[in-house]
C-alpha cells in the first residue's frame, strides 16, 4: 500500500514536476489578477505613444513604444516563468538573493551611469539593455526580507529580531540614498512598513520604528546641516521634496513642471481633450511626460474619466494582492504578496500625488505604465510571484464544493 | 526550518489577527486612493475651466501684425509721408541667457548688443525688465537699425546673441525733409499718460502713434487696425499652426489743404526775411513764422515756423542726444510751432482790427480827423509816434495806409470814454482772444486781449492803482501793443473775415481722408465760426486803407510791393516786446483790386526783425509770388515802419 502510493506519487511527480497539471494551473491561475495587469500595461503603451509620437529627436513614432514593448515581451515570459515556479525555492536562497541585491547597488554607485545634470548614478550599462538596478532591488529585497521575516515568525514578539530586520533593509536603502535615489529609498521603507505589519510585528514596536524614523528625518533635514553644516540631501532633493506646497514659487523648473503637470491635468476636465490631442503634452509644455509624469497625459486627454479608469485597474490589482496576501499557505507567500501590494500602493499614490500637486517630486515612476523597461519587467516579474503564490495556495488545495 | 510545511494550512495562531490587519492595510490603501480622485474631481471637475485658460495661454501667442499708417499728401496729390520698411531689434526674453543662471553670459549678450546699436546697457536692462513681462513676446529695443553692419552682424553672429530678434516694421518717410514739419508733426511710442486716454485705450505700451501735428489729430484715421496672427506654439516657443490670421487694415490716408510748393516758399521767405533783418543790423532775429490760409473757407495754404527739425530724427527713437541739441535755447526751440502757438504783440498790424471796431461801434466815422503832429498827450502822459513828423489832420484811410500811431492812440482814448469796452468787444469778432480751433492738436490758449476784469484779475497783488483799468490801457491796445498777445494764425483768421466781407472760418489743415483706394471717406467742409457782423462799409474801409498801404507811395509798404504785379492789401507792424529788438510783422491778401475775390491770406512774423515794412512785408510778398506763380520781382524795401 505504502509502496504503491510511492510509486503513484513518482509517477504523477514524473508527469507533473511542478507538482500540477497544465489545467489545474490553468484553474488556480488569478485571472482577474492577469487580466487587470494586462488591461493596464495595454493602456500604459497606448498612451506612451501619444505623449512620444510627436517627440522631434526620433527616428520613428514607435521608437519609445517598440522600446517598451520589449520589455513587455520579456516581462510576460518571465512573469510566466515565475508563476510557475514554486516561490519557496527562492526563500532558500534568501543569502544569495540579498547579496545579488547589495551587489548590483554596490556596482550602479560604482560604474553605474545617470542623468549628466543630477549627478545620480541610476543604472548600468548591459549589452542591449540598460538596468536600472533600483527597480530590480525593489522585489529582491521583498523576496529576500520576505524569506527573513518568515523564518523568524516565531520572534516577533522580540524587538531585537525587529532591529535586525530593520538594519537588513537599512544596507541597501543606504545605498540607493548615496546614487543619490532618495524615492527608491521611500519605496524600500514602504515595503518594510508593509511587511512588517502582514507579518504582525507588535504595535509597540511599530510604534518606536516610527518614533525613530521621524527623530531620524528631523536630524538630517534639520539639526545636520544646522549644527554641522553638512547637507545630507542636496539642494534639489530639498527643493522638490518642498516646492509641491508651492510650485508658483519657482516657475521655472521644478515648479513649473508641476505646474504644467497640474495645468494638464485640469484641463482635462471630464472627458479630456481626446487621445494625441493633449495639448501639454504636444507641444512639449509637460515635462517628462513619457516617464515621471505620464498620469498628466492620461489626465489632460483622457480626462477624469480615463483617470479614475487607470485608478481602477491598479485598485483591482493591488485588491487581488492583498487578496493573495490572506490566500497563502504560508507566511513567505503572504509577505511577498504584501510586499508588492505595498510598493504598488505607494508607488501610485506617490507618483500620481505628485502630478497632481499633493505629494513631492520624487522621480518615482507610475507601474506598468511609466516609460522605463526596468520597472516594466519587474513589476511584471512581481505580478507574476503573485500568480506563483496563488497557484501554489490553490492547486494545493483539495477541490471542493 | 524557514518553512512550515507545503500544502498544509498555516495553524491558525501564526495568523495573529492577519485579516485584520490586512483589512487595515486594504483601508488605508483605500483611503490614498481616496484622496487620489478627491484631488483628481477638484482639479478637473471644479477647476477644470481655469486650467483650460491657464493651458491655452501657455500655447496660444498673439503676434501683432503691424497696420500700415496712413500716407499724408498735400492738396494737388504730393507724397508729404509715407511709409519705409525698417529693420527693428528686439528682446525675446525665453530665448535669452537667463540672468539668473548665468550673469555672466547674460551681461557679455548685453555689452556686446549695447555696443552693436549704440545703446546705453542700462537702456536695455530696463527694456529686458520690462520685456520679461511677457517672454514670449519680442520686445522692440530699437527701430530702424542700419542693415549693414549692424543687422548683418547680428545675423552673423546669431549664436552670440540668444533671444535677440530682428523683424521689420513700418517707419515713416519724408520725401520733403523737414517740409512743414510743425504741421505734420510726428509719430513715436505711446506715452504713457495717453494710454489712459479713451482714444488710445485699444493701444499697447510700445504702440505707434501721432505724438504731434497732424500725426496726432488724425492719428485715429490714420493709424489702422493692426492685424493679428494667431499661433500655436510648444514649449520651445516654435510656432506650429495658425489658428487665425485677421490681416491688418492699413490707415486711411489724408489729405491736406497746404500746396507742398508754396509751403517751400513760405519757408524759404522766412529765411530770407531772417537773413534781411541781419543785413539790417537786427543779428537777434533767429526765428519766425508764416501763415497762408484760402479765406474764402479757412483752409491752411501753407504754415511755416522757423527754425524747424528734420520729422526723421523721431523714426526708430528719439536719442537723448540730439533732444538735448533740440532743446538748447541756442537752438531757438525748432520744435515751438510758432505760427500756430507764437503769442506776440500785434503792434500796428492790429490797426485794422481797430479801425473796423471803431467804425462798428460808431466812435468816429472814416472821415473824422485827428491832428497827428507826432505825439499824443492826456492826462499829462506823453506817447510818442513813430513817425515824429507833422501830418496834420489824417483821416483813418490815411492812418491805416501811413500807419499813423496817434490817429490810433486817439481812437484808443475815445474807446476809453466808452461805457462799456467796445474795442476789445470789436477786436474779439475777429477771433483774437480765444484759440482758433485749428485741427492742430495743443493750439495755444494764452491768447489774450486785456480788459478791465482781466487785468484786475492778473495784477490782484499789485495795489488798487495799478490794477486799475486806465486810458492807457486802452491807447496802448488801440496800437496792438500793450498786453495784447496773438498769434498769427489768429491774425490770418481775422484778416480772412476782413477780406471775405465777414466770415470767420474755423482754419483747417485736412482736405479729405481717402482710404487705400483712394476713394474719398470723409470730406472736410469749411467751418464757420462766425460772421462779424459789421457793415459792408466798415469793411470796406478797412480794406481800401490797407490797399493804399501797398498802393500809395507813401503807403508803409509801398517800396516792399513795388511791382508786384497783383494787387494787394495789407499792414506793416514794428512790435514792441521788450527787451527783445522789435518784431517785424505783416499781414495781407491778395488779389485786393476789388473785382476778384481774395484768394490768399499771408500773415508773416520776425522774431526780432525789425521793421515790418522792410523785413515781414517782403516775406509775404514772396509766398504770393509763389502762390500767383507771378516771380517775386526785386524787392526793394526801406527802413519804415
Amino acid at each position: 500500500m505504502n509502496q504503491q502510493l510511492k510509486v503513484l506519487t513518482t509517477a504523477k511527480e514524473r508527469r507533473q514536476p511542478l507538482g500540477f497539471s497544465l489545467g489545474t494551473y490553468l484553474r488556480s491561475m488569478d485571472w482577474i489578477l492577469a487580466g487587470a495587469t494586462l488591461a493596464l500595461v495595454a493602456y500604459g503603451l497606448l498612451m506612451l505613444y501619444s505623449a512620444t509620437h510627436a517627440d522631434t529627436n526620433i527616428s520613428t513614432p514607435f521608437y519609445y513604444v517598440r522600446q517598451q514593448a520589449v520589455g513587455l515581451v520579456i516581462g510576460i515570459v518571465v512573469a510566466v516563468v515565475l508563476s510557475v515556479a514554486n516561490y519557496r525555492w527562492l526563500a532558500r536562497r534568501q543569502v544569495y538573493i540579498y547579496a545579488v541585491t547589495l551587489l548590483l547597488l554596490l556596482l550602479t554607485l560604482v560604474i553605474g551611469h545617470g542623468s549628466e545634470t543630477v549627478g545620480a548614478n541610476r543604472w548600468i550599462q548591459l549589452p542591449y539593455f540598460r538596468l536600472q538596478t533600483s527597480e530590480l532591488a525593489k522585489l529582491l529585497l521583498i523576496v529576500s526580507l520576505g524569506a527573513v521575516l518568515a523564518e523568524g515568525v516565531e520572534l516577533r514578539h522580540r524587538f531585537r529580531f525587529v532591529i535586525l530586520c530593520v538594519l537588513y533593509l537599512l544596507i541597501p536603502s543606504a545605498l540607493v540614498f548615496l546614487q543619490p535615489d532618495l524615492g527608491t529609498m521611500l519605496v524600500f521603507f514602504a515595503i518594510l512598513v508593509v511587511m512588517l505589519v502582514v507579518w504582525g510585528i507588535r504595535m509597540t514596536h511599530l510604534g518606536i520604528l516610527a518614533g525613530a524614523a521621524a527623530l531620524v528625518s528631523v536630524v538630517v533635514l534639520r539639526l545636520v546641516p544646522a549644527v554641522f553644516g553638512v547637507h545630507l540631501l542636496k539642494e534639489y532633493q530639498l527643493q522638490r521634496l518642498t516646492l509641491f506646497l508651492n510650485p508658483e514659487k519657482d516657475p521655472t523648473r521644478w515648479g513649473y513642471q508641476l505646474s504644467q503637470s497640474k495645468i494638464a491635468i485640469g484641463s482635462g476636465m471630464f472627458t479630456g481633450k481626446g487621445y494625441l490631442n493633449g495639448t501639454q503634452t504636444q507641444l512639449n509644455f509637460l515635462p517628462a511626460h513619457h516617464t515621471d509624469f505620464i498620469f498628466a497625459v492620461i489626465g489632460e486627454e483622457l480626462g477624469f474619466m480615463g483617470a479614475v479608469l487607470l485608478l481602477g485597474l491598479f485598485a483591482v490589482i493591488i485588491w487581488r494582492a492583498f487578496r493573495i496576501v490572506r490566500m497563502s499557505d504560508d507566511m513567505y507567500g503572504s509577505l511577498i504578496a504584501a510586499g508588492i501590494a505595498g510598493v504598488l500602493v505607494f508607488q501610485v499614490f506617490v507618483n500620481v500625488g505628485m502630478t497632481i500637486g499633493i505629494m513631492p517630486v520624487t522621480g518615482i515612476p507610475l507601474p506598468f505604465v511609466s516609460f522605463g523597461s526596468s520597472s516594466l519587467v519587474v513589476f511584471l516579474m512581481a505580478i507574476g510571484l503573485l500568480e506563483s503564490v496563488h497557484v501554489h495556495s490553490v492547486a494545493g488545495r483539495p477541490k471542493g464544493p | 526550518m524557514i518553512l512550515e510545511p507545503a500544502k498544509k494550512r498555516r495553524p491558525a495562531e501564526d495568523d495573529s489577527f492577519l485579516g485584520i490587519r490586512v483589512g487595515v492595510l486594504m483601508l488605508i490603501a483605500l483611503m490614498l486612493f481616496g484622496v487620489l480622485g478627491f484631488r483628481l474631481w477638484f482639479l478637473q471637475i471644479l477647476s477644470g475651466d481655469q486650467y483650460v485658460v491657464e493651458a491655452k495661454n501657455n500655447r496660444v501667442r498673439e503676434v501683432v501684425v503691424e497696420a500700415p499708417r496712413g500716407v499724408i499728401y498735400d492738396r494737388n496729390g504730393r507724397v508729404l509721408v509715407e511709409n519705409r520698411a525698417g529693420l527693428s531689434v528686439g528682446l525675446l526674453p525665453m530665448d535669452m541667457i537667463d540672468p539668473e543662471e548665468d550673469p555672466q553670459g547674460f551681461d557679455a549678450e548685453l555689452s556686446k548688443l549695447s555696443v552693436l546699436l549704440g545703446m546705453p546697457k542700462a537702456d536695455l536692462l530696463s527694456a529686458y525688465d520690462k520685456a520679461k513681462k511677457d517672454p514670449y513676446v519680442t520686445y522692440t529695443v530699437r527701430d530702424d537699425v542700419p542693415e549693414n553692419p549692424v543687422v548683418t552682424y547680428l545675423k552673423e553672429h546669431s549664436q552670440e546673441f540668444p533671444g535677440i530678434e530682428v523683424d521689420t516694421s513700418f517707419l515713416r518717410r519724408y520725401p520733403f525733409k523737414s517740409l512743414a514739419t510743425h504741421l505734420l508733426g510726428y509719430v513715436g511710442e505711446v506715452r504713457p499718460e495717453d494710454l489712459d486716454r479713451p482714444e488710445f485705450s485699444s493701444l499697447e505700451g510700445g504702440a505707434h502713434i501721432g505724438l504731434e501735428g497732424v500725426e496726432r489729430q488724425y492719428d485715429s484715421l490714420l493709424r489702422g487696425t493692426d492685424g493679428k496672427k494667431t499661433v500655436e506654439v510648444d514649449a520651445a516657443g516654435r510656432p506650429k499652426r495658425f489658428l487665425e490670421n485677421k490681416a491688418p487694415k492699413p490707415g486711411n490716408n489724408l489729405r491736406l489743404s497746404i500746396d507742398a510748393d508754396l509751403q517751400r516758399a513760405a519757408e524759404d521767405a522766412i529765411v530770407d526775411g531772417i537773413r534781411r533783418a541781419h543785413e539790417a543790423g537786427k543779428t537777434k532775429a533767429a526765428g519766425g513764422a508764416v501763415v497762408a490760409l484760402d479765406p474764402n473757407n479757412g483752409q491752411v495754404l501753407a504754415l511755416a515756423s522757423y527754425p524747424e527739425y528734420d520729422p526723421s530724427l523721431w523714426v526708430g527713437g528719439m536719442s537723448v542726444d540730439k533732444y538735448a541739441e533740440l532743446t538748447n535755447p541756442a537752438a531757438h526751440q525748432p520744435l515751438f510751432d510758432r505760427a500756430v502757438n507764437g503769442l506776440y504783440p500785434a503792434g500796428s498790424t492790429f490797426k485794422p482790427f481797430v479801425a473796423a471796431a471803431a467804425l462798428n461801434a460808431g466812435i468816429v466815422t472814416k472821415d473824422t480827423l485827428f491832428n497827428c503832429n507826432g505825439k499824443f498827450t492826456v492826462k499829462g502822459q506823453t506817447w510818442k509816434d513813430w513817425n515824429p513828423n507833422p501830418l496834420g489832420d489824417v483821416n483813418m484811410l490815411q492812418a491805416l495806409e501811413q500807419s499813423v500811431d496817434v490817429y490810433f492812440y486817439n481812437l484808443g482814448n475815445l474807446f476809453y470814454e466808452q461805457p462799456s469796452p467796445v474795442l476789445q468787444n470789436g477786436v474779439k469778432l475777429f477771433g483774437f482772444g480765444k484759440p482758433t480751433g485749428i485741427d492742430l492738436p495743443g493750439e495755444t490758449t494764452g491768447s489774450r486781449v486785456p480788459d478791465k476784469t482781466w487785468k484786475a484779475e492778473y495784477y490782484q497783488n499789485a495795489s488798487a492803482e495799478d490794477r486799475a483799468w486806465k486810458p492807457g490801457d486802452d491807447i496802448n491796445l488801440a496800437i496792438g501793443q500793450g498786453d495784447l498777445l496773438v498769434t498769427p494764425l489768429q491774425m490770418a483768421v481775422g484778416l480772412s473775415a476782413i477780406a471775405n466781407g465777414g466770415t470767420l472760418y474755423v482754419p483747417k489743415a485736412a482736405l479729405s481722408i481717402t482710404d487705400a483706394s483712394g476713394n474719398v471717406v470723409h470730406p472736410f467742409d469749411p467751418e464757420v465760426a462766425g460772421t462779424l457782423g459789421m457793415a459792408s462799409d466798415v469793411l470796406k474801409t478797412v480794406r481800401k486803407g490797407m490797399r493804399l498801404v501797398t498802393e500809395d507811395p507813401t503807403g508803409t509798404a509801398y517800396k516792399a510791393f513795388e511791382g508786384f504785379p497783383i494787387s494787394v492789401a495789407g499792414k506793416t507792424g514794428t512790435a514792441q516786446k521788450k527787451p527783445d529788438d522789435d518784431y517785424a510783422l505783416f499781414m495781407g491778401y491778395a488779389p485786393a483790386d476789388g473785382n476778384t475775390n481774395p484768394q490768399i491770406v499771408v500773415v508773416a512774423v520776425i522774431e526780432q526783425g525789425g521793421h515790418g515794412s522792410s523785413v515781414a512785408a517782403p516775406v509775404v510778398r514772396q509766398v504770393m509770388a509763389a502762390f500767383f506763380h507771378t516771380g517775386a520781382g526785386t524787392i526793394n524795401a526801406p527802413q519804415t515802419e
